[in-house]
Order: C-alpha cells, then structure tokens, then sequence
C-alpha cells in the first residue's frame, strides 16, 4: 500500500518530480510522433489524459473484484475501451486532430505511461486517489509534450499554435474570432525555419536536449538523474527482471561489472 | 474444487468485464457512428465545392478505371457543366491523392490534395492554397517550370520538383480522363 | 510482385518504424546497448509481427468487418495480440526450449510494444490484402531489427567518448538516434525512384 499522501502532493508529483515522460521515461513513441505542432500535443495530452483518469478511476473502483491472476487483460479491456470511445468521439466532433494523431490515437492503449498508473497505482489505492493521480500524470505528460511542440514548431515550422481551430471547432465555429495560430517565421521571409526540427531526426535530437535540461534541474535538487526503463513504473517490470537475471538486461549495474 | 473456483472465477469476471465493455462500445459507436458518416459526407461535398464553385449539384460517382472516380458537376436545372475527377500520382513519398474540377471544355476550375505523405514544410506545401490555384482556368499539357510560369505552366514549389511534376501529372491525367467522359 | 517489393522496401527503409514513425521507441532505447539482446528483441518483434498480422487479418475481414463491428478493432487487436505472445510463450518453453533461451525473455516485453499493435492497425488503414499486409509486416520488423543493429552499433562506440558532462546517459542516446535517423531520410523517394 502505497504511503498517504495529501491528494495535493499526487496531483503535482505527477507534473515534476515524476513526470512520467521527462523524469519516468514512459511513452516515449507518442511523445516524439505527436509534438510536430503544439495543437497536436494538446489534443494527444488531452485524450490520453481522458483515458488515464477514467481507466484509473475504474480500475480502483473494480480492485478488489479483479482476482489477480487475470488483472493485467482486464486492465489492458478497460483502457481499450475507453481508448475506443475518446476515439470515436475525436473522429465524430473533432475530425482535423483524427487525422493529424492518426494511428497514435488508438495506440494509446499500449502507452506505457496508463497500463503502468493502473498496476503502479489505480490497482492499490483509493477511487479519489486514483483520479488525482490520473489527472496529474495526464497534466504531466500534456506539459512535456507541450514543451517538445513548442520548441519543434517554433524553429521547425515558424509558427506557434497554428491550426489552431482545428481543436476549437469543439466550442464552434470561428471562436477566437478565427484565431489560428501566429506566424514567427514567414514562409517568404530572409530567414526560413529550421524544417528539421518537425522531422523524425528534430523530435529525437529536441527530446535529448530537454532531457539534459531535466536531467539538470534534477541534479540541482539533489535527485538522480532519469534512466531508462522508468523500472518502478513500468507494467512489465516483472519480466525487465527476468530479463536481469538472465544477465542480458540492459539495466546499467549489471551492464557495468559485466 | 478448489481448482475449479481458481479458474472459473477469473474467467467469468474476465468475461463479464469484457461484456459490459463491449456494451459500451455498441452504445458509443450508435451515437457517433452517424455523426462520423455524416461529417464524411459533408466533407467530399465541401472538397467537391472547392474545386469547382459553380456547381450546385454532383451526379453519381462511376470509375472509368481502378483509381480514378469521377462525378458529373451539375448546374442548378441539374446539366453536366464539368467534372470533378480523383485520381493519384507518384510522389516523393508515395501516393498523392488529387482532385480536380474541370469544365465541359476541359478547363481547370480547381485543384484540391486529398492525401499525400510528402515531407511536410517542402512537398506539403502543394496543399497551399498558393499553390493549388495556379491551376484554375489552365488546359490540357500544364507544364512546370523553375522560375517563371509561362503560357499554361504553373510555379514549381521550393525544393519539391517531384511534387509538383506529380501533382501536374495528376492534373493533367483527370483533364484527359474527363474529356473521355464528354466525349463517351 | 512489384508492388510487393516495393512494400517491403517502403517498410524497411523509408518509412522504417523506428527511426521515421516514432513506433516501438521504448525497446529502441532500452534493449539496444549491446548486439546480442539487439537482434534476439528483434528477432522476436519480427516473429510476432508476423504472427499477430496472420491471425488478425482474418478476424478482421470475417469477424469484424463483416458484422459492421470495425469500432471493436482496438480492444480486439490487443487482447489477440497479448493472448498469441502468452500462447507462443508457452508452447516455446514446452516443445522448443532452445528457441525459448534465445526469444523467451523477450516476448513479455512486447505486449505492449506499440509497433506490434501499429502494424497491425497500420496495415487495415493501408488497405493491404493478406500478402501485402504480411509483406508489410516482415518489412516493418526487419526494419526494426535494422535500426536496431545499427543502433547497438553506434551505441558501443558511444560508451568510449568523451561526452560532455550534461548529455551523460539519455540525452546523448537519443541525440546520436536523431543522427541515425537523419542518414534513414536519404532512402526517402528512393522506393518510387526505383519501381517508379
């Protein structure tokens, strides 16, 4: 059982201190494919957070009905529903986002960063606890994804929120007086932007750097820095065990002495 | 028995978990379900008006062959004042899907990128708006150039040549295609 | 057969999984430090890939589709793939124990690799018939096992540099992906410019 906490600290533990993509190291795939622009990281941050807080209030509710034997296919049913719903949602009221998320909507049911917050967390704590915990981890992972996007759209495409409509048609049409995002760079101007950064190498070299950065910040207050696996976290790290014995884990010490 | 219960019990809740999501589903996909074919339906209308703005009504889709279709543009007493054709060209990376609005005397109307995967900020940029209405009121042999568009040509974009031969390609197939059709 | 080939290049080398669509990250990084567990992961990606394409391209067509229940391909794909990589699980250790050394310990650990999953959503987006769609799914996991060799190849030079302090680790890893990856985006157009 996982210590008490005050439903403040699970709530903004999830936005720094274990961040799940900075700090944890979780669901790395959407977070390099969907941070091409800021309205895609937004609409990625907010679905998955949809399915985060509803599947971890469910299973918390159903915790003590699930027998442990079959709990980890009955979590993988009950975020794939869900994940099923936001997607049919998204594709009715939103249809621009399906298309900019495309497969990476449905793969949200193999995010690490939800099956992990259910055996991590949902599975042992309280309903209330849970949604916390769900929103937090959700708000984390929005706020990462917005700072790769950011920094991504700004020198890759010279624009910052654009397409912005896109996400606003959920209020309706023309809110914000049409607003659609503000242009850093023209297309026509002295300077073009840096195009690469919203290219496959700009997400994993934009991902690095912010992980020094956090790394940094990390290291200031006296915490480690992150490493890979994010083991305590992670659903399978039963088998990352296994895999330890073996002696064929990537997991550092064993590497080191080997 | 005991290992009767050990087993049993894990599957039926297993499976009453999977019903009840299930049900769910059923439940969602009937409400959205509609609102999805709907929004499809209204999209191809509005892509349709694009490419030709005075049609006020379209026929029936037919293929004259595999990957193309083509639809009647109709006017508001319901005759055939053009054709809306959609047709695919190689691009740089891979199919570019193209529609194209044509009147009945083989002049372009518009030009509209359903899909395509070129590489976004270079390619992609032939969805622009600058760029697709180079094509309105050109005829049959568009040619690209370089710098200065001439007679019947049209701008190539920055840094995607093979883009915008594709595109052209395109265009100038679904000219051909929907003369065929006003001929037949 | 030339539409064939050109998927299968398409899915090794221009739109390789790894390096270009961002799917199956998490392994990428973390089983890649040396080539031995690079090519056993792979290995068992490949064998999976195939086997989950298989057996879901016939649900999907006979199943789903034909009952109008394409909303239920999400929950369906991921409950068959996580049932199929717990069934070989079993059957390897019982009847093919070597096999079981070499690929065993991996295949937990691809549950929930989003590549698996991916290609297999991938593949009905596409619109693949069933050749195409195992052509495709071979191609993405040989793609895979390539970004990964290479990977592992870079990495082992990686550990006798001298990195500045602050890269130490995670960052310096995924900024020497973004060079890999840069060299994948010369193979793009090449597909097209060869079958053309």
């Amino acid at each position: 059982m996982a210590e008490k906490k005050s439903l403040g600290k699970e709530f903004t533990k999830g936005l720094i201190a274990e961040n799940p993509v900075l700090r944890l190291v979780l669901g790395t795939c959407p977070t390099l494919a969907t941070s091409t622009s800021v309205v895609n990281a937004i609409g990625m941050g907010i679905a998955a957070t949809i399915v985060l807080v509803c599947s971890n209030i469910v299973i918390s509710l159903l915790r003590k009905v699930i027998p442990s034997k079959v709990r980890i296919p009955a979590y993988i049913v009950i975020i794939a529903s869900f994940v099923t719903i936001v997607q049919m949602i998204v594709k009715a009221f939103v249809p621009a986002l399906d298309a900019a998320l495309g497969v990476f909507l449905p793969l949200i049911v193999v995010n690490c960063i939800i099956l992990g917050r259910a055996e991590a967390f949902a599975g042992k704590n309280s309903v209330i606890a849970s949604a916390v915990d769900g929103l937090g981890m959700g708000v984390g992972f929005t706020f990462a994804l917005c700072c790769m996007a950011s920094v991504r759209e700004i020198i890759g495409a010279g624009t910052f929120l654009s397409g912005a409509q896109n996400l606003l048609v959920l209020f309706g049409d023309n809110v914000l007086n049409g607003f659609n995002g503000f242009t850093l760079i023209p297309q026509d101007g002295y300077i073009s932007p840096m195009l690469i950064f919203i290219l496959a190498p700009g997400g994993f070299f934009t991902f690095g750097i912010l992980m020094a950065c956090a790394n940094k910040i990390a290291e200031k207050k006296g915490k480690p820095r992150a490493e890979l696996g994010g083991c305590q976290a992670c659903p399978m790290a039963k088998n990352c065990a296994l895999l330890a014995e073996g002696k064929e884990c990537s997991d550092k010490k064993e590497d080191e002495t080997a | 028995m005991k290992t009767l219960k050990e087993f049993l019990i894990p599957t039926v809740i297993l499976s009453v978990i999977c019903l009840i999501a299930t049900f769910l589903l059923g439940m969602t996909n009937s409400v959205t379900a509609p609102k999805i074919e709907q929004l499809a339906i209204e999209t191809e209308l509005a892509s349709r008006k694009t490419v030709f703005p005075d049609a006020t009504n379209f026929g029936e889709e037919t293929s004259p062959e595999e990957g193309v279709s083509v639809v009647a543009a109709l006017d508001e007493s319901g005759a055939t004042i053009g054709y809306v054709v959609v047709n695919t060209a190689k691009g740089y990376g891979g199919d570019i899907s193209v529609m194209t609005g044509i009147t009945a005397d083989g002049k372009v109307t518009g030009v509209n990128i359903l899909s395509h995967g070129e590489t976004a900020g270079l390619g992609a940029n032939a969805t622009n708006e600058s760029f697709r209405d180079q094509f309105k009121g050109l005829v049959q042999g568009i040619t690209v150039s370089k710098d200065k568009a001439g007679d019947n040509s049209i701008d190539a974009l920055t840094g995607a040549t093979i883009t915008s031969r594709a595109v052209v390609e395109a265009v100038n197939s679904a000219i051909q295609t929907a003369g065929g059709e006003n001929i037949g | 057969m030339k539409i064939g080939l050109s998927i299968l290049l398409t899915a090794i080398l221009t739109e390789n999984f790894v390096l270009c669509k961002f799917l199956g990250i998490c392994p990428f990084l973390g089983v890649s430090k040396k080539l031995n567990t690079a090519v056993g992961m792979s290995s068992a990606v490949i064998f999976v890939m195939a086997l989950a394409t298989a057996v879901t391209y016939p649900i999907n067509k006979y199943l789903l589709v034909a009952n109008d229940l394409e909303y239920l391909q999400t929950i369906v794909f991921i409950l068959v793939i996580a049932a199929l990589v717990q069934l070989v699980e079993i059957i390897l250790k019982k009847f093919m124990p070597p096999l079981y050394n070499a690929l065993g310990i991996y295949l937990p650990l691809i549950t929930t690799n989003c590549a698996v999953l991916g290609v297999v959503l991938l593949n009905i987006t596409n619109e693949y018939n069933f050749a195409q769609s195992m052509i495709n799914s071979v191609g993405a996991g040989i793609g895979f096992m390539l970004a990964m060799v290479i990977f592992s190849g870079v990495r082992s030079r990686l550990e006798s540099c001298d990195i500045p302090k602050f890269l130490h680790g995670l960052p310096i890893v995924l900024i020497a992906a973004s060079i890999v990856s840069l060299s994948f985006m010369g193979f793009t157009g090449l597909v097209d410019g060869i079958f053309g």
